[in-house]
């Protein structure tokens, strides 16, 4: 589903990303585990099409299809989610504006119909209920005045009603209680299907006790050094990354 | 303001001269506000408070022509909707009014000379030298006036119009004033206004700027603001060739209050400038003051402002704030705060930004699908938003929030 091969990609000059290669198939979970300093963000930021993350060298492609020559609005389009590391706060902004205004924006690049106000209330009522954001925070500008977990429920909520193709969830698990961790898990799994992609991106072991992946892949200086089973990630916790760090 | 004439006349101001003179009904207080004007001519760069706003340089080339060609019928405004009392002032010769209301005395009056504060101001004394006819509006004590009152300048010719409007809302009455200033071509347009906003009184004045491209206009809100009245300014200016909005306020009584808010959208090579003086004379007042200016392609948005707080004005509480958004590399704000204060028990504060708009967000809403031109839109609504979203009626805030979705339409 989402194909990524020997990607190369410098950020201010440095190259950061050398030569990574990775395939999530349909209906699959996978984590990318990793210290601090990888390149976990410059990939998702890579992929999902931030300026100044361009690949030098490389391919990345949604169900075979480039996306790399695509700005970020249109690889939306095609499905590609991103939920933020750190989600900005957007003062002036409305949430529910925001959300309908994207949420057609995308449906309209796809030639469908946009979501009427009736149906987008009811939806984003029931998804908010969902990920434990109450109806208050919805009214607010964008993010203003969130904690940092309730900031990640702003992603969860996102993701659960846009029901993208192919979600990448950077380090959503950072700053986030049991409670919370459990509220993640409970959206992706729900999402979880034959048609459509995960790569969680994490630090820690954690969250894949609630988001069980169907691989584990570590990355370390800009590459995916070892694969794995589901089991890697348990390894991981025990011996550390820096058996890769050395080795990359 | 005080210059000695540095260069000659422009053919601008020769020509004025000249329509001066042939004026028959001049009389001591235009002639005196006449030698005032000629003694420095339109402000140029080198004057302090007017080097981001040439107005010499601008009006070098203008024509003076003042002939009174019919005008075409003009188009209705959006504001009708509120069912206004509408009062056209069109190329400078205000029109009267049909309608009928009471507790408001309203007519086209002889207009006085200007206030003492004003004299050393070269287009206000132009002004004064200019206008023969003034609108005149008073409303009476205590009167609630529950429609607004619209004035419309409207600039048909390319040709100057000098335009006066006197003010008085008595105690405690209550009242809202919409001003639009439309333009079509190369005029210069200059607007004096006098209001006296008395005890416990109330004035919500909204402004929009609708200049044309290539005008080049001036106007001087001077309002008296006694005991425990309230003063409210929404002013938003898609700029001209060069466009000046000022505003002088005098608190005169404790307790009176003032909002002084401002919007600038400006493409092209479009150029306005706010610039205002509030000055405490009285103890106990309070002003808020925000300004939000965006620039694109040349566009040049200036604000100055400046708080004086004389020593018997102790308890005042001032703010004020000026926000840029400079959306290209030509693009220009200039800022100048200033809080002059004499008294030693008061709360003043200002603060000034100039920023772009932040890649962070973009990059954000552009993931989430909104398009580049999306993105940036709801990023300068957002901006500006903490302006239109303080309006409090209803009708007014989206006429407002309409006009700046329109110019983000345009600059697509």
């Amino acid at each position: 589903m989402l194909k990524i091969d020997d990607l190369h990609v410098a950020v201010g000059g440095n190259e950061i990303l050398k030569g990574l290669s990775l395939e999530v198939p349909a209906g699959e979970v996978h984590a990318i585990m990793g210290p601090n300093g990888s390149g976990k963000s410059t990939l998702s930021y890579t992929v999902a099409g931030r300026d100044g993350y361009a690949a030098t060298t490389g391919a990345v492609t949604l169900e075979g299809e480039d996306i790399l020559g695509l700005g970020p609005d249109e690889r939306a389009a095609k499905g590609l989610f991103l939920s933020f590391q750190h989600p900005m706060e957007i003062p002036g902004v409305q949430t529910m504006n925001f959300i309908r205004t994207a949420m057609n924006a995308q449906r309209k690049a796809r030639e469908q119909e946009e979501i009427s106000a009736a149906d987008f209330i009811r939806l984003v009522r029931e998804k908010a209920k969902l990920v434990g954001l109450d109806d208050a925070k919805l009214k607010r500008p964008f993010n203003v005045g969130f904690s940092g977990g309730e900031k990640k429920r702003m992603e969860m909520l996102q993701l659960a009603m846009f029901e993208p193709r192919f979600a990448i969830m950077d380090e959503t698990d950072s700053g986030l209680d049991i409670d919370a961790l459990k509220m993640v898990g409970e959206v992706v799994n729900a999402l979880r299907g034959p048609a459509r992609g995960f790569l969680v991106i994490t630090h820690y072991q954690r969250l894949l006790e609630y988001i069980k992946p169907d691989r584990v892949h570590v990355l370390a200086g800009g590459r995916i050094v070892k694969s794995g089973g589901p089991n890697l990630a348990a390894d991981l916790e025990k011996s550390g990354y820096e058996q890769f760090i050395e080795a990359a | 303001m005080k210059a000695s004439r540095r260069i000659p006349p422009s053919a601008f101001e020769e020509d004025l001269a000249a329509f001066f003179r042939a004026r028959e009904n001049s009389d001591a207080r235009h002639q005196a506000a006449f030698e005032r004007f000629a003694e420095t001519g339109f402000p140029n760069r080198r004057v302090e408070g007017w080097k981001w706003s040439d107005f010499a340089g601008a009006l070098r080339s203008a024509a003076a022509n003042t002939d009174s060609a019919a005008h075409d019928v003009i188009a209705s405004s959006p504001f009708a909707a509120l069912n206004p009392l509408e009062f056209l002032i069109i190329d400078g010769v205000p029109q009267k009014p049909a309608a009928v209301i009471d507790g408001l005395e309203y007519g086209i009056v002889d207009p006085m000379a200007t206030i003492p504060d004003l004299e050393s101001h070269a287009i206000v004394n132009l002004n004064v030298a200019m206008t023969e006819r003034a609108v005149g509006l008073t409303l009476r004590d205590g009167v609630l006036l529950d429609r607004p009152i619209l004035i419309r300048h409207i600039q048909t010719k390319p040709q100057p119009a000098f335009a006066k409007v006197l003010m008085r809302i008595c105690d405690g009455a209550s009242a809202t004033l919409i001003e639009t200033f439309e333009g079509i071509g190369a005029g210069f347009a200059s607007l004096l206004a006098h209001v006296d906003l008395r005890e416990d009184a109330q004035l919500q004045r909204y402004v929009v700027d609708q200049s044309d491209n290539a005008g080049v206009s001036h106007s001087m809100f001077a309002v008296k603001i006694d005991k425990d009245a309230s003063f409210r300014q929404t002013s938003l200016s898609t700029g001209g060739r060069l466009v000046r909005h000022e505003t002088l306020a005098h608190f005169c009584g404790d307790g009176a209050t003032a909002h002084i808010d401002s919007v600038a959208l400006l493409g092209g090579e479009r150029h306005a400038d706010f610039t205002t003086h509030v000055l405490h004379k009285a103890p106990g007042c309070k002003i808020r003051q925000l300004h939000k200016g965006v620039a694109r392609d040349r566009g040049r948005a200036v604000f100055q402002g400046k708080f004086e707080v004389e020593r018997d004005a102790q308890k005042t509480d001032a703010k004020m704030t000026a926000n840029a958004l400079l959306l290209t590399d030509g693009a220009e704000a200039n800022h100048k705060p200033e809080l002059e204060i004499y008294a030693d028990d008061v709360e003043c504060a200002h603060g000034s930004t100039v920023g772009a708009l932040d890649d962070d967000a973009l990059f954000y809403l552009r993931q989430r699908g909104l398009s580049e031109h999306q993105a940036r839109a709801l990023l300068i609504e957002a901006f500006a938003g903490e302006v239109i979203d303080a309006i409090e009626d209803d009708q007014l805030r989206s006429l407002f929030a309409g006009r700046v979705a329109a110019w983000l339409e345009e600059q697509q």
